[in-house]
C-alpha cells in the first residue's frame, strides 16, 4: 500500500517502506514478556487434507514469541483428532487442539444448553468462542490473535503485524484488524466489494450520519478474518455464530470500547484462501448465506441503536444500494484497467443482483422476528450462570489433550 | 462288606442331603439376585425421572458439584453420576442380600460388617461433600480478604489454604473409614505439623523485625537514660577509630 491516508475515525497502520520482520519480532519478544500472546486458530479437519495448512505449520514453527496455540478442530473423529495432536505438536510453542467432536467439549456444549446458555450452531464462531473461553480459563495469555487455517499466501510476517498493535504496551490499542488486497489475474472479495462498502454507504445516505456506519465504513476489509484483541475483549464481546460473525465482532467492538483504542493494520501485499461459490440461486449456501447473514446482523445492530426499520426503509435500501453497488463497480473497473487485470462486468452485476436479492431476504427475515439475534453469550454471562465452566473448560481440554 | 458299602455311600447320602438343602437357598439367591437386579434398575429409572424433574443438574451445574465430578475425569450428566451410584449401591446391597440366603456362616460374618461399615462410609461422604464446599467458602473469604488487603500473592494464598483445608478433611474421611487409621492420622500430624512448623519458621525469620516492632509497640516507654556517658563513650570510640 502506498498512501498514509488516516480516516477520523480509527488507527491505520501502514505498510511502509521496509518495516523488517525481524525488528518487529524481536520487538514482539520484549512486548510479549509483559502481554504474552495466544494464537486461536479455528479449523475444520478437513484443512488438514490441503496444502494451506502445512505451509501455515511451517511459518509458526520460525515463529518464538506466541506463549500458546489453541486450535479448535471441528468435524473430527478421536482418529484425526489425534492426528491433528501429532501434525501441531511440532511446533515450538505450547499448543492445545479443542477436539469439538469429543465426547468431553460435547457434555461442555450440552452443561451450557441445559443452563440456558446457547454456544450457537457448529461454526467458526462457536469455535473462536469455546478457544476464548480455554484461554481465559488457562489464564496465560493478555492477547488473543486469531486467523483461518486456509490462507494459502500465508507468513509470520501476517501474524506479526496483527499482534504487534495490541502487544505494544506503548500503543494504546485494545483491538486490531488486518486488512490486505485480494487479487490473483482480478479482483476477488466480492462480498466487502459489492455488499458490504456499497449497503453501509447506502444505510448512511437513508439514516444520515451516523456513527456506528462511519465505524464500519472506516475499514478497509471488515470481513477480514484475521484480528488480535485483548483477552479481556473475549470476556465481555458476544459472538454471532452464524457467518455474520466478522461484522458481529466489529459491532460489539464499536458497543464496548472507545474507536480510538481500534485499528486496522496492512498484513499482507496479497492474501489467497479458499474460494466460495456465489450460489444465487439458493440463499441457503455459499456467498448468498453469507450475504443473508451479514445483512441481518447489520439490521440488528442499527434497530438496537434505535433506528426505526420498516418495510418502506429496506425499499429506499435496495433502490440506494443498487445505484452505489453499480457506482461502486465502476471504480473498480477503472482500478481493475489501470492494474492490468480482468474484470468480467456481467459478473460483477450478477453478483450485485444476487447481493441485492439476499438484502432483501435479510429484511423479510429480520421483519419477521427482530429479536433472533444469533449471538452467543459473553464468557462474563456464561461464568455468572455456571461459576465452574471455565475450570470445566480447561479440564476437558488438558484431559485431551494429554 | 455291608459295613464297608455303608461307610461309601454315607458320605454321598449326606452330600445328596446337602446339596436338597442348599439348593433351595441357592435359588433364593439367584431369584433375589434377580429381583435385585429389576429393582435397582426401575429404582434408578424413578431416580433419574426425580432427578430431571427437579432439575438437578443445573442446580449441580450452578453449586459447583459439576465441576468437583468434572475433576475425576467423569464426564456424564450429574444425574447419571447420581444414579450410577443408586444403581450400584442397590445391586451391592441385593448381592449382599442375596448371598446371606446361602446361610453359610463366613458370609454372613461378612454381611453383618458390610452393614455395620455402611454408617461410617456414609458419614465419610459427607465429610467429604461438606468439606470440600467449607474450603472451597474459606479459600474464596482468604482470597478476597488478601486481594482487598492489596497481597501480591493473594491466589497462592488462597489456594494454600484450599489445600491444606482438603488434606484434613481427607484425613478426617479416611479415618472415619477406618482405612489405617493409625498411618492416616500419624502422617496427617507429621504433614500438617510440618507446614506450621515451616510457616512458623518462615514467619520467624522472615518477620523478625515486624515482631520486634511489634513487641517494642506494646512495651512501655523506658525513662530517658542520661546520654552523657554514652555520647562520651561514642566520641572515644570514635577518636580511636580516627587514629
Amino acid at each position: 500500500m502506498a498512501d498514509f491516508y488516516q480516516n477520523d475515525l480509527i488507527i491505520t497502520l501502514h505498510r511502509l517502506g521496509n518495516p523488517g520482520l525481524e525488528r518487529i519480532e524481536s520487538e514482539l519478544m520484549e512486548f510479549t514478556r509483559q502481554r504474552p500472546v495466544a494464537l486461536v486458530l479455528p479449523a475444520l479437519v478437513t484443512e488438514f487434507e490441503g496444502e494451506a495448512i502445512k505451509g501455515i505449520v511451517a511459518e509458526l514453527k520460525k515463529v518464538r514469541y506466541l506463549r500458546e496455540i489453541i486450535l479448535s478442530l471441528g468435524r473430527a473423529n478421536d482418529k484425526e483428532f489425534q492426528y491433528v495432536r501429532e501434525f501441531m505438536s511440532q511446533l515450538p510453542c505450547e499448543v492445545k487442539v479443542i477436539h469439538n467432536e469429543g465426547k468431553r467439549i460435547k457434555e461442555i456444549y450440552a452443561t451450557l444448553e441445559r443452563n440456558n446458555v446457547w454456544p450457537g450452531e457448529d461454526g467458526k464462531g462457536r469455535s473462536a468462542w469455546i478457544s476464548y473461553g480455554y484461554v481465559i480459563a488457562n489464564a496465560q495469555s493478555d492477547v488473543i490473535a486469531l486467523h483461518d487455517c486456509d490462507i494459502v499466501t500465508y507468513n509470520r510476517g501476517m501474524l506479526a503485524r496483527l499482534c504487534y498493535p495490541v502487544a505494544n504496551p506503548n500503543i494504546d490499542v485494545v483491538f486490531c484488524k488486518g486488512f490486505y488486497s485480494r487479487i490473483t489475474d482480478k479482483m476477488h472479495g466480492r462480498v466487502t466489494r459489492l455488499l458490504i462498502t456499497p449497503l453501509i454507504r447506502a444505510l448512511q445516505k437513508i439514516v444520515g450520519p451516523n456513527p456506528f456506519l462511519m465505524f464500519m465504513d472506516s475499514f478497509r476489509y471488515p470481513l477480514a478474518g484475521e484480528f488480535a484483541m485483548i483477552t479481556d475483549m473475549a470476556r465481555t464481546n458476544r459472538i454471532p455464530w452464524d457467518w455474520g460473525l466478522e461484522v458481529g465482532v466489529l459491532s460489539e467492538v464499536f458497543r464496548n470500547y472507545s474507536t480510538r483504542r481500534v485499528c486496522q493494520v496492512d498484513i499482507a501485499d496479497n492474501y489467497e484462501h479458499k474460494h466460495q461459490l456465489l450460489s444465487a440461486d439458493d440463499a441457503q449456501k455459499g456467498l448468498m448465506r453469507m450475504s443473508v447473514d451479514i445483512c441481518k446482523s447489520i439490521f440488528r445492530f442499527l434497530a438496537a441503536e434505535g433506528i426505526v426499520l420498516s418495510d418502506s426503509f429496506f425499499k429506499s435500501l435496495q433502490v440506494a444500494y443498487i445505484r452505489l453497488a453499480e457506482d461502486t463497480m465502476v471504480k473498480y473497473e477503472a482500478d481493475a484497467a489501470i492494474n492490468g487485470l480482468k474484470f468480467d462486468r456481467h459478473a460483477e452485476a450478477s453478483a450485485a443482483e444476487a447481493f441485492s436479492n439476499a438484502i432483501k431476504i435479510a429484511s423479510d427475515t429480520y421483519s419477521e422476528n427482530p429479536m433472533a439475534a444469533p449471538l452467543i453469550p459473553n464468557w462474563n454471562r456464561v461464568t455468572s450462570a455456571i461459576p465452574g465452566i471455565l475450570d470445566m473448560l480447561k479440564k476437558a481440554v488438558d484431559e485431551d489433550n494429554r | 462288606m455291608e459295613n464297608f458299602m455303608e461307610l461309601l455311600l454315607q458320605p454321598l447320602r449326606d452330600f445328596g442331603i446337602t446339596i436338597l438343602q442348599f439348593v433351595p437357598n441357592l435359588l433364593a439367591m439367584l431369584i433375589i439376585f434377580i429381583a435385585g437386579f429389576l429393582f435397582s434398575r426401575l429404582i434408578k429409572l424413578l431416580f433419574l425421572r426425580i432427578f430431571r424433574i427437579i432439575n438437578l443438574d443445573i442446580w449441580c451445574d450452578k453449586a459447583g458439584l459439576t465441576a468437583i465430578i468434572r475433576k475425576g475425569d467423569v464426564w456424564s450428566k450429574p444425574s447419571d453420576v447420581f444414579g450410577g451410584i443408586i444403581y450400584w449401591f442397590l445391586i451391592i446391597l441385593f448381592l449382599v442380600i442375596g448371598l446371606s440366603a446361602l446361610r453359610l456362616p463366613t458370609i454372613d460374618n461378612l454381611i453383618a460388617q458390610f452393614f455395620l461399615y455402611i454408617p461410617r462410609a456414609f458419614s465419610a461422604l459427607v465429610i467429604l461433600i461438606a468439606g470440600y464446599v467449607f474450603a472451597g467458602f474459606i479459600s474464596r473469604a482468604v482470597l478476597i480478604t488478601a486481594v482487598n488487603s492489596g497481597y501480591h500473592y493473594a491466589k497462592i494464598l488462597a489456594e494454600a489454604v484450599r489445600l491444606l483445608l482438603i488434606v484434613l478433611i481427607l484425613a478426617m474421611s479416611l479415618e472415619q473409614l477406618q482405612i489405617a487409621p493409625g498411618i492416616v492420622i500419624a502422617a496427617f500430624s507429621i504433614v500438617f505439623g510440618g507446614i506450621i512448623l515451616a510457616l512458623a519458621i518462615a514467619f520467624g525469620i522472615g518477620g523478625i523485625d515486624a515482631a520486634k516492632r511489634i513487641i517494642n509497640a506494646g512495651e512501655p516507654e523506658q525513662p530517658e537514660q542520661p546520654k552523657q556517658n554514652n555520647e562520651k563513650k561514642n566520641d572515644k570510640e570514635r577518636e580511636a577509630e580516627y587514629l
